[in-house]
């Protein structure tokens, strides 16, 4: 028993022992294989392979739409030699094609001849890299033939300097197309951009050239470097690179023909001013009044510009006689007032004004002794004075300012309240009658109308008027000058008629007075004398004296009465028709016109003041001293 | 009576010669047949015209496919998908300059006659289906409008072209049918979109080939293969 025990337990003690050994024994060769394994991977990554890194088609490139190329770029190296192949499958087959060429590209490259390149296909190209370790694939890359075209710069780019005949110089710039590009067919069309700029300039001056492989330059800088470069597109792709720089040196007298023709240019031009400047110095006056006519002074009817100058408003207004606005008198009215009969007492004023201004400038032989006579067309008394002493200052000229000034002197006998504004209204008449046109602007003496109201400066209107006339007869103007018998006052204002009639011609228009005419004081005037009829139908009228006895004789008109002798109206021919006043008396005036005719009242009237008037002259005549005067009552019975 | 019939001649004279005048100064080509009636515009102005419009249309189209690609399929890999799609690749055209010059001109222009037409009903399509895109860009709407209506007046330029070319030929009446329509109307907005891209990617390449082909046609016929 006891050995069995002992048996059993040795039995038991070798089975445990076996089985550790057995267990050992795994272990070891377990941790060996470890121990060799983590050897071997420690050899391993001492020596740093892997496989290969992704590649990279970066480009493709077609020069003429013929072949193209592709490049890419190789991944990690995997420290193994590795291999690059690439292979691509076209749009709508499914054949893999290799790589036709790889060197003519250079290094990572693949060249498509122009047997292996389809246009308007899609190309599916990848690029494997295989090294010991591995492989690896790029992307695929799709590429259209169509849409990658890139063309070589174009080549052999000349530049020359041209000098034409009768032009400017220039630049001329030629090139020709890329070698590989096929234009002639049509299978590509290139367009052309040039650049250039001087050598040390900083930037470019850039020329488009459409689809000509020449260009032209003109604007340069003479005795300048500069560079040239040219480059290509193709209708329906990319630019190519500049071509390498030409470069040309352009000469010093690139531009002389041009300043040469500028300094003729400004010659001339100097030349033309200076001829313009020497001829508006010598006839710059008359251009300027060519081109700016002198404004006419206001001819306004009473309108005084001395009182305007003075601001005297009031009195300017006045001298309108502005009673009330618009002016509604006639002409025809004022004349009526003018030519009303005054007996004045002035009569005695004239052999006095007659004796002392019978000197300088005047005719005495034409001088009219007549008393009756002494008193002219300007014999009213305030009109008178004034327009008398106006000559002694300024005969040649008329001034309406001047008479003004007049006022002042002495033959205060005068006396007047002339108004200074009524002179230049009187030298305004004549100019009415003297267009002979402008006959029918005689007015109309109307009866009855302003009878007591009388300027007596109307009156010598009209005889200014009638002194106006005869200015177109110079002899009978002097005559008429001298049977004032004012003597020198009256032939000088006749003068300053003949001035003012002058200016009166310059003035573009008469106006009319509308106004009332401003009003001096009325003095009673003598009839009106016809004291001669021009043979242009000119009429001069006389104020007759009521002293005129001599005159008279015949007359025998009643100094006391006052007789009007009107203006009825005038003719064609200037033919003064004549009214008596109805409310005159005129008894010597019947007798009177007993002698001429006998009278027709049946007749027309206007047929006998023409015919009275016609005849009157030789009719009337009363020779007084060499003078001739028609006395109106000697055709006042033909009026009836 | 007789001045009356005398001036009749005398215009109709003056006419006639004004006519003849007018003709010579026309340039005919030696292309031009002489039988032909209507040998009025000179062949050299048409093509000029014709080159002009293939040119502008397919510029448009590239722009047209270049925005939208870049608005709403960029980066989503359609042209993987993109291959082999077009209903024109079924007309065998030239696909190198080989090819191309190999070709008779009247095959060219008979291919040009073919590729056209195939184009007038997608076009009117993309028209219509751009406008009712969601937030319809206007750069596309008016590309694809415009190159509609060039299209159209190209195709009329090229039928005058073939008629004085060959004025005999019969009328061409072969052209690829185009059924992408419902396509372009699909709910899917991914498979619409495809639908779109594929489209403007076939035009541009089609506009691109018959503009190549014109240019060819040009400058063999116009200027004897020496432009």
């Amino acid at each position: 028993m006891m050995v069995s025990l002992h048996e059993q337990q040795s039995e038991s003690l070798i089975h445990s022992l076996e089985q550790e050994k057995g267990v050992n024994m795994k272990e070891n060769v377990a941790s060996m294989i470890v121990f060799l394994l983590l050897l071997f991977l420690n050899i391993r990554l001492l020596k740093g392979q892997s496989p290969p890194g992704k590649p990279f088609i970066f480009k493709c490139r077609s020069p003429e739409k013929e072949t193209f190329t592709c490049w890419w770029r190789p991944g990690a190296d995997g420290g193994l030699p590795t291999n690059y192949t690439l292979t691509y499958h076209k749009e709508g087959e499914t054949i893999t094609h290799e790589c036709p060429d790889y060197k003519t590209g250079g290094p990572n490259s693949c060249y498509f001849s122009k047997k292996h390149t389809s246009i308007w296909t899609i190309y599916i190209i990848t690029v494997n890299a295989t090294n010991q370790m591995g492989s690896s694939v790029s992307d695929p890359r799709y590429v259209d033939v169509t849409y990658i075209v890139e063309p070589d710069p174009p080549v052999n780019l000349t530049l020359e300097v041209k000098h034409p005949e009768d032009r400017k110089p220039y630049l001329w710039v030629k090139w020709l197309p890329p070698t590989l590009v096929d234009v002639r067919s049509g299978w590509l069309t290139l367009q052309y951009e040039i650049r250039l700029k001087p050598e040390k300039a900083a930037e470019w001056e850039t020329h488009f050239a459409g689809q000509q492989t020449q260009f032209k330059i003109l604007s340069l800088y003479p005795g300048q470097k500069y560079l040239v470069q040219v480059r290509c597109k193709p209708d329906h792709g990319f630019w190519s690179v500049w071509s390498p720089e030409s470069s040309i040196q352009i000469p010093n007298d690139f531009t002389m023909k041009d300043i040469t023709v500028w300094i003729f240019v400004a010659v001339l031009s100097t030349i033309i001013c200076l001829i313009m400047v020497w001829a508006v110095a010598l006839k710059g006056y008359s251009m300027v009044t060519c081109i700016f006519p002198p404004v006419p002074g206001p001819k306004i009817k009473g309108f005084d510009t001395h009182l305007l100058e003075k601001g005297k408003s009031e009195e300017l207004l006045s001298a309108f006689g502005c009673q009330d606005f618009p002016p509604t008198a006639d002409c025809e009215d004022l004349l009526v007032e003018f030519l009303e009969v005054d007996d004045s007492e002035d009569q005695q004023l004239m052999p006095a004004h007659s004796k002392e201004h019978s000197g300088p400038g005047m005719k005495p032989t034409d001088l009219d002794p007549d008393n009756d006579s002494g008193r002219g067309s300007c014999d009213s008394p305030s009109l008178l004075s004034e327009k008398c002493e106006e000559p002694q200052a300024n005969p040649s000229t008329f001034h309406t300012p001047e008479v003004i000034e007049q006022p002042e002197k002495p033959k205060a006998n005068v006396t007047h309240t002339w108004d200074p504004q009524t002179i230049s209204l009187v030298g305004k008449m004549p100019y009415l009658s003297v267009n002979g046109s402008k006959s029918s602007t005689w007015p109309l003496l109307q009866p009855g109308q302003h009878n007591t109201n009388s300027p007596y400066h109307n009156i010598a209107d009209m005889c200014k008027l009638a002194t106006s006339l005869d200015k177109i007869d110079k002899d009978a103007l002097q005559s008429s000058k001298t049977t004032e018998a004012a003597g020198e006052e009256k032939a000088t204002k006749q003068r300053e008629v003949e001035s003012s009639h002058s200016k009166a011609e310059q003035d573009t228009g008469w106006l009319l007075p509308k106004e009332k005419p401003p009003f001096i004081s009325p003095k009673p005037l003598d009839y009106v004398e016809i004291h001669k009829v021009n043979k242009d139908g000119a009429l001069s009228l006389l104020l007759k004296q009521k002293e005129n006895g001599d005159q008279t004789g015949k007359a025998g008109t009643p100094e006391t009465s006052k007789e009007y002798a009107k203006v009825s109206r005038v003719m064609d021919n200037n033919i003064l028709v004549l009214v008596q006043d109805p409310g005159a008396q005129n008894v010597a005036l019947f007798e009177e016109s007993t002698k001429e005719a006998p009278p027709s009242p049946s007749q027309n009237q206007a047929e006998k003041d023409l015919s009275s008037f016609s005849t009157a002259p030789s009719d009337c005549r009363l020779q007084q001293g060499g003078l001739d005067y028609l006395d109106p009552a000697c055709f006042m019975h033909s009026l009836h | 009576m007789d001045s009356k019939w005398s001036r009749r001649t005398g215009s109709l004279l003056l006419l006639l010669v004004s006519n003849l005048l007018l003709c010579k100064s026309t340039a005919s080509l030696p292309i031009c047949p002489s039988g032909a009636v209507n040998c009025q515009v000179s062949l050299r102005d048409l093509f000029d015209r014709a080159v002009i419009l293939s040119h502008h249309i397919h510029k448009l189209s590239s722009e047209m496919f270049n925005e939208f690609d870049k608005r709403y399929t960029q980066g989503r890999g359609f042209i993987t998908k993109a291959i082999n799609s077009c209903h024109t690749s079924s007309l065998s055209t030239p696909e190198d300059k080989e090819q191309a010059q190999q070709i008779h001109h009247e095959d060219l222009l008979n291919m040009v006659l073919r590729v056209l037409p195939s184009w007038n009903d997608p076009l009117y399509h993309l028209v219509t289906e751009v406008r009712g895109m969601q937030e319809a860009p206007d750069a596309i709407l008016s590309k694809a409008i415009e190159i509609e209506e060039q299209n159209r007046r190209l195709l009329e330029g090229m039928e005058k072209i073939v008629g004085q070319v060959h004025p005999g030929i019969k009328e061409n009446e072969i052209y690829s049918v185009w059924s992408g329509l419902p396509s372009l109307q699909m709910a899917d907005e991914d498979a619409r979109l495809f639908a779109f891209y594929n489209l403007l990617h076939c035009l541009r390449r089609d506009s691109h080939k018959i503009d190549n082909y014109l240019k060819l046609l040009k400058c063999r016929i116009i200027y004897d293969s020496n432009c």
